[in-house]
């Protein structure tokens, strides 16, 4: 599905990294693997380094110093906030909602539109969505999307599938009206028939953790996993992105009525870079649009990897000028959702360390 | 299919693979071996094959076959 929207703008991004950084060649001891083909891996899909919280660390905490930041560094005034999109699949509770959780915390006034969206590698592109819906009310001129997920905390460290990969962070969007004359396209969709390509299995109502869901178990090829853990089909996530986004990409353009070489920058998702550089060749767009450097830097924090890829690789020129930029997530769901924008003339656009609070 | 071979002898680390060569017989056919060999497809046969799809292929024969028969599909 299309959509479009008008005087609407990204006013600023701030990405929460944790301060903990552990290397791939640590992670590569607890592989039941032979050691060169942990370094091929290393070297295939660009692991090196990725950022974690340490155990007691939820999303709530990164979403909170993030915006104690802003309001700090007076970037953001809390009373100028209408909305509050907190989008995470690793919420405090099942009950409230993150999103009030940060309210209270940060004592955010009662007139203030808080809620959670459930989403994971889309996320990005699918808060950006339902900010700009919430724009249309007049009550609505600020909104604040927060990105989180700390999903470190349920994938197995024996899993080479998905452990090397994983990452935690936090990213703070403010998304106001703005003045541009070139609206802003978006189109999406999701495929609920192939949901567990990427899914925890165990912890909601459907299978509630208990002592046989924590037991890990011999899941092939080496790797060790519970049912409390992440799992992820790598080769059916592989080929549902090589099959599904350049279509995506293609049909967005086309109904923006946008050539291709147009668009200054591809900033897409960041499963690894293997995944990235086919995509990259497939779309026949230069490596050098799409940046493919945030899993070696800091591992895949699901929705929080486009903002990442921004304030990493654009941080300071976003600041003074303005891009013709692409925008793509894909995943859990599954769901894929691109948007064409102009972003630039950012008030803040750059990245934070989260210090850590306690023992890992 | 000449080229396939070539390409998957290079994805399997070795000098060459034969037709009733058997992929388990080789250390690099994991899951990275498979993503490796899957990606590859994509992009010189425009062919998407799933993991599940490729657990009853033994030999390397059979995956040449199996590629080619999806192409023309």
């Amino acid at each position: 599905m299309n959509f479009t929207f008008r005087d609407k703008r990204i006013a600023g991004i701030l990405t929460v990294l944790p301060e903990h950084e552990q290397k791939f060649a640590d992670d590569m001891r607890n592989f039941d693997f032979p050691k060169a083909r942990s370094l091929k891996l290393k070297q295939v899909m660009g692991y090196d380094r990725h950022r974690l919280v340490s155990a007691g660390t939820c999303a709530s905490d990164l979403a909170v110093f993030g915006l104690r930041h802003l309001f700090e560094k007076g970037l953001l005034t809390p009373d100028g906030l209408d909305a509050m999109i907190v989008v995470t699949q690793s919420p405090d509770f099942f009950m409230p909602p993150t999103s009030n959780v940060i309210q209270g915390e940060l004592g955010l006034k009662q007139d203030l539109f808080c809620m959670d969206i459930t989403q994971g590698c889309a996320g990005f592109v699918v808060g950006l969505i339902q900010a700009f819906l919430m724009l249309e009310q007049e009550s609505v001129s600020r909104v604040a999307l927060v990105n989180v997920d700390i999903l470190s905390r349920k994938v197995s460290t024996k899993d080479r599938n998905s452990y090397p990969l994983i990452g935690d962070a936090a990213s703070i969007t403010i998304v106001e009206r703005g003045t541009d004359p070139s609206p802003i396209y978006a189109n999406l969709k999701m495929d609920g028939t192939r949901r567990e390509a990427l899914m925890i299995p165990a912890g909601g109502f459907r299978l509630p953790s208990s002592p046989e869901t924590a037991v890990p178990e011999d899941v092939g090829d080496g790797n060790f996993r519970a049912k409390d853990n992440l799992r992820m089909d790598g080769t059916a996530v592989f080929n549902f992105v090589q099959v599904e986004v350049p279509p995506m990409i293609d049909e967005l353009l086309a109904f923006a009525a946008v050539p291709i070489d147009q668009v200054d920058w591809f900033l897409f998702h960041q499963p690894n870079k293997f995944m990235l550089q086919k995509l990259a060749d497939k779309m026949k767009v230069p490596h050098a649009k799409m940046p493919s450097n945030v899993v070696e830097k800091f591992g895949n924090a699901s929705g929080v990897t486009i903002p990442t890829a921004i304030t990493l690789n654009l941080g300071e020129r976003l600041q003074s000028e303005s891009f013709q930029v692409c925008l793509a997530g894909f995943g859990v769901g599954l769901t894929w959702a691109s948007m064409l924008m102009k972003m630039g003339s950012m008030r803040f656009c750059g990245m934070v360390d989260y210090p850590e609070q306690g023992d890992r | 299919m000449d080229e396939f071979y070539t390409k998957l002898a290079e994805i399997l680390e070795v000098d060459e693979v034969r037709e009733d060569s058997q992929l388990e017989s080789f250390p690099a056919w994991d899951s990275l071996g498979v993503l490796a060999a899957i990606a590859m497809i994509d992009s010189s046969y425009g062919v998407n094959l799933t993991s599940t799809e490729l657990t009853g292929v033994k030999t390397v024969g059979e995956f040449a076959r199996l590629v080619e028969s999806r192409r023309k599909a």
